[in-house]
Formats: C-alpha cells, structure tokens, sequence
C-alpha cells in the first residue's frame, strides 16, 4: 500500500538544540496512526512540522518527505496543504476559536477562503458540518460565541472547521486533554467517524495508551526526537520490539489490571542534554555496550520496525 | 460509622458557596452535599467524578482550608470540624496533603531542604538546624539523595520536584495523606515510579490515603475503596474492586465504561448520558443526575434517594437501581 505521507529523517532544532532528531514515519490512506511518547518526546513538534507551524526560530531540515505521492515541503505546507489538504484538530479548541466572533461566521470564512464558496453555500455547508458532527441544533450553534458552548461542543466545531477544506489527512493533537472523560469518549468515537466518512486518514498525537489503544490502527512511539518503534496497534501492545515501547505498554496494562508495574528507572532526557548512540540506552534493562557506541539499527517483523540493537524478538519475550 | 478505628470519618459535610449573580441576587452552589466517607488505616478511599463535581473542595474541607457549613469531620477519632488556632495547628502535622502540579506547590525561593523542614518547624516546633537530620533521612526515603536539600525546585525534573512534595507530606508521620491528582501532570514511566513509591510508604507507615482522581487507570491501581462524586454528591461507593466490577449508579456505569483501557481489543462505549454535566446551580431537586440520566423515572425529578447499601459496603444512591 503506498503512503499518503512519508517523512524520513526530519530534523528540527530550536536555537542549536536538537528537538526532532530523524523521524521516519507514514501514514497510509485510511488509517488512523496514533503518535505516542512522553513530555518531549517531539508528538507535537513532529505534527506542526507537517503543518509548518513550527515557531520563528525553527530551523527544519529533512532527507524525503511526500504527501499523496508528491514531493512534500514542510516548509511551505501553508500554501501547499494546510486547511484544504491536511486539516487540524487542536489541543484547547476553546483557545483555538476567536472569541470575538460567533462561530458560524468562523466556519465561514474558512469556507469561503479554502473553497471559494460564496456567503450562501458557505453557510449551508456550514450547517452541514456541524450536523456532521453531530451537533443536534446546529443553527444555535452557528448563532453561539465560543464562550457560550461547552468545551466538548468547541471540540467538535473544532473539527467541523477542520473538516471545511476535505482534507485527505485530518492532524489531531491531544484532542481531548481538557475534556471529561464522557465527553472523551465521544469525541475520539465521533474523530475516528468523521475521518472515515470523509475517506480520511488521521495521526493522532496522544500520550494516553489507552486512547491509543481505542481509535488507532498503527502506532509510532516516539523517544527523544525519533519515532523508535512503528507497528500495528495489536503488535505494538502485545509485542512491541523496543524495549521501551514494550515496557510503557506494560506499565499501562499492568495499572489497568490492578498489577505491580515495572519501573523504568530515571527519566526522559531533555532537549540538549547529552545522548548515547541510543537515546533510551541509560534507561534500558537490555542496554549493553553497542547501545552506547553504535546508531541502533533498524528491526523489521513483519509489519513492526523499531531501531534497537537488542529488540525484544518473540522468542526473547517468550523466555 | 465512626469510631476511633477510623483515620478519617466524614458525616453529612456540606459546603455551600454562596454566587452573586446580580446586584441583590444570589444563588447557592451546593459545591459538597451531604457526604458521609470513612477511610481506616493503611487504606486507600479513592474519589472520582469529573471536573466540578466537588472533589478538590471536599479535599479542603477535610484539611480544614475552608469551612464546612454543615457536617462533621473526625480525624483519629478527634472532631475538628470547628477546632481552631494552637489545637488545629497540631492537628495538622497529622494530615497532609501532595498537590497536582509539583512545580506550582513548591516555593521557588525556598531549597528543598528548607521545604520539606516546612512542617517539622511549624506543627512540632523544631528549628532549623533539628530538622536537618530527619529531612536528609525522609529525602532519601523518597528516592532523592540528601545532596537535593541544597537545591532549588527549577533545578528539578518534574519526578523528582513531586517527590519532594512527598517527602514535605510524609515528613510529620502523618495519619491522613491527601492525594489530589498527584501523578496527572507527570509522565506515564515517572508515574509508575511515584506510585509505587505512594504506596510503599503507605505499607511501611499504615497511612491513610485519600486519593482524588480522574485517572481510572491509576485509580485501579492504587484504591482499595471508591467514592464516585457528581455534582456535589457522592452516587456511590463502596470497595473499588466491586465498584468496578459491577457498577449500579449509571453515572458510574457511565464513567467506567467511556475510559479507555490499554488494551487494543476493548473498545470504549458511550451511548449513556445525555449531553454534558450542567452547572451545580441548575441542579434538579432529587437526583444529580436527573435530565442526563437514561433510566430516569418522574420520582428521580424531585425526590433525592439517600445511599442505599446493596451489598456489603457498596452503597449507591439510585432509585431504579436499589
């Protein structure tokens, strides 16, 4: 199956410190692909990479990058896919809306610039979408000021407007942090609806495995500026090859089940702090001496990668 | 229900905040209504509910930070629903709390040796140079080494920073501990790492914890009882391990079944409740969850039902379901 997006070895560095260190990753056409990882791991600087909404001091750099078969510049994502390609769910959809104006007018105008529509078909397709999302009375909220919803209503006019342009791949990142857990539920159920029936594909930055594990097909597990470890969510919670991702899941899943969780000594590096060869190396109960001299080599098992030199191969887990 | 086998009883505490809503109005915010808890040595109560359900206000009603309008609050056997002054300041080196955010609750201008000595120098009278042994011992206890009573919080992970915020609850021995979310803002491998360290300690000292949450992944970890709160009101309670397992209240129903667990062959459900929690002010006379509630008949509208128990210790206030 070709890729709808592909970025190899993207690089981002704030004021000379590394942030995103060579990220690979794909996401196919119809899929949802969850990024997940701790506090920064690069989740959300790898999303706004692809949205070229990196800050000033950004600088990006990359070997290969397409998107729907093209060539594909992060940098002018703007003009090229942001809004009508590539649309944006965003993390405080409260903050995310302009709080002077009333929301229909909101859609609107991102109707009529991404599609060239006018006032009329603007509005009609408005009320569409937020029927698409299922909001039940949609002309009050076409009438409503942001202040005047609750947050899981903004949420869902959120994706409304990120579903204005069809876009071909929908970018949610943390949509449901501030929300109740009720009102979460929803939400992921209505995202993973939504980008099926526009034929969507999504990434989903999250660091919530148990969200993950609701809505995503695939899964990237991202540590200190590299995804480390791609495959099917079934694969990546049942046997995950790098011994990081093997032990989050575990500690999620031993949680959930009432069960003592390992520990995973120390803690996440910060950006610039000095790294081995494997960035997780210092932390990892499998780590010998290549792990800090040498780049960790690339794993492929069936459907699964994972850059490791010692990955956790069945008959390594099953012992 | 009390008795001084109890670390902490509660009984019909409620808070009322009193809202302006215009020049000569006002409305009550029944923001805690008539809760009754209980925790016993060495135990875990955990409360649940979304945000606005009352959970960090029943926390500071317990710790005494505001005043109850109603009710009682037993600590040890001791009632010090009204205490004051010289007394309740002793009181309070038996209850401590571990607040959410590690950075926010720690004083930047002051080291970690200087905070976590805090307690000892205010509930037991101690000086400075006295507290030093006991806080170098209580920070290695926590997994710090003596070293980090010379530093200041920014100099701290965010791990390391909650511990501290640990070691200041656990340095007076105290009886209570409340928890209000202290693992939410910390990374998932961190997490693990501050639980257990929660929980040996509880072993070793037999403290009692009472842990607020919204984290039900966490909190099927680390509670051995559960109070599940909405709007003010606790819906139903009772040991966790039960409460989980067959939930009657169906908010609780409803909460469980929307969290997500680890597991990609469970799917989350919703269908239940309709729209969103409303505002405590617009609350319906009988049942909390009356207008959302899928099963209601015309009696939840204005009749409220007291906390029924239906099987050992799992208590749960519906009128369709006892």
């Amino acid at each position: 199956m070709s890729a709808l997006l592909e970025l190899h070895g993207l690089e981002v560095e704030i004021e000379g410190l590394p942030i995103l260190r060579g990220v690979d990753l794909e996401v196919r056409p119809g899929e949802i692909l969850g990024v997940v990882g701790e506090t920064g791991a690069g989740k959300s600087m790898t999303a706004r990479s692809i949205l070229d909404l990196l800050p000033a001091k950004a600088t990006l750099s990359f070997e290969e990058c397409t998107f729907g078969g093209e060539d594909f510049i992060p940098a002018r994502a703007r003009q090229l896919a942001r809004g009508h390609r590539i649309g944006f769910v965003p993390q405080r959809p409260r903050g995310s809306l302009n709080p002077v104006f009333r929301v229909g007018k909101q859609i609107v105008d991102t109707l009529r610039r991404l599609r060239g529509m006018t006032r009329k078909q603007a509005r009609d397709e408005a009320l569409n979408l937020l029927r698409s999302v299922r909001i039940t009375d949609p002309e009050r909220v076409y009438r409503s000021y942001p202040h005047e919803l609750s947050g899981g209503m903004c949420q869902r006019v959120c994706i409304a407007i990120a579903l204005a342009g069809e876009p071909e791949l929908i970018i949610a990142d943390e949509p449901t942090t501030g929300l109740d857990v009720t009102i979460q539920a929803e939400i992921l159920k209505l995202l993973g609806e939504v980008i099926a029936e526009h034929n969507a594909a999504g990434m989903l930055i999250t660091h919530d495995l148990g969200v993950v594990a609701d809505v995503c097909d695939r899964v990237a597990v991202m540590y200190a500026g590299r995804v480390i470890n791609l495959g099917t969510t079934v694969e990546i919670y049942r046997e995950a090859l790098h011994p990081y991702a093997n032990q989050l899941v575990s500690i999620a899943s031993s949680l959930d089940s009432g069960g003592t969780p390992q520990e995973i000594p120390g803690r996440v590096p910060n950006p610039g702090d000095e790294l081995a060869a494997c960035a997780f190396a210092p932390r990892c109960f499998r780590a010998e001496d290549d792990c800090f001299q040498q780049e960790p080599p690339l794993v492929q098992i069936e459907g699964q990668m994972a850059f490791c030199h010692h990955p956790l191969t069945s008959e390594v887990v099953s012992v | 229900m009390t008795g001084p086998s109890e670390t902490l009883a509660l009984r019909d505490l409620t808070k009322i905040f009193r809202i302006k809503t215009g020049t000569f109005r006002h409305a009550d915010l029944r923001a805690v209504d008539d809760v009754s808890v209980s925790i016993t040595p060495g135990r875990t109560l955990a409360v649940v509910g979304e945000s606005g359900s009352g959970k960090t206000t029943l926390a500071r009603l317990i710790l005494r930070l505001i005043h109850p309008t109603e009710g009682l609050i037993r600590l040890e056997g001791t009632d010090i629903t009204r205490m004051k002054g010289a007394q309740l300041e002793e009181m309070r080196g038996r209850m401590q709390i571990v607040f959410q955010d590690p950075y926010d609750s720690l004083s930047p201008w002051q080291t970690v040796g200087r905070t976590v000595a805090e307690p000892l120098i205010l509930h037991e009278n101690m000086s400075m140079q006295d507290a030093t042994g006991p806080v170098a011992a209580m920070l290695e206890r926590v997994g710090l080494s003596p070293e980090h009573a010379r530093r200041y919080p920014h100099e701290l992970s965010g791990g390391q920073a909650q511990r501290v915020g640990i070691a200041r609850a656990m340095i007076t021995n105290p009886a209570l501990v409340v928890l209000d979310e202290p693992t939410s803002s910390l990374d998932m491998s961190v997490q693990s790492q501050i639980l257990l360290l929660l929980q040996s300690l509880q072993e070793e000292r037999n403290i009692s914890y009472l842990f607020i949450s919204h984290d039900l992944t966490v909190v099927r970890y680390i509670a051995h009882d559960l109070a599940v709160m909405y709007l003010g009101k606790v819906v139903e309670s009772g040991p966790a391990a039960e409460v989980f397992a067959s939930p009657r209240h169906p908010y609780t129903e409803a909460l469980l079944k929307a969290a997500p667990r680890p597991d990609p062959n469970y799917k989350t459900d919703y269908v239940h409740l309709v729209g969103e929690q409303p505002s405590a002010l617009d609350r319906a006379p009988g049942c909390p969850l009356y207008g959302r509630c899928p099963i209601a008949e015309e009696v939840c509208a204005d009749t409220p039902q007291e906390l029924v128990e239906i099987e050992a210790e799992h208590r749960v206030a519906c009128w369709k379901r006892t």
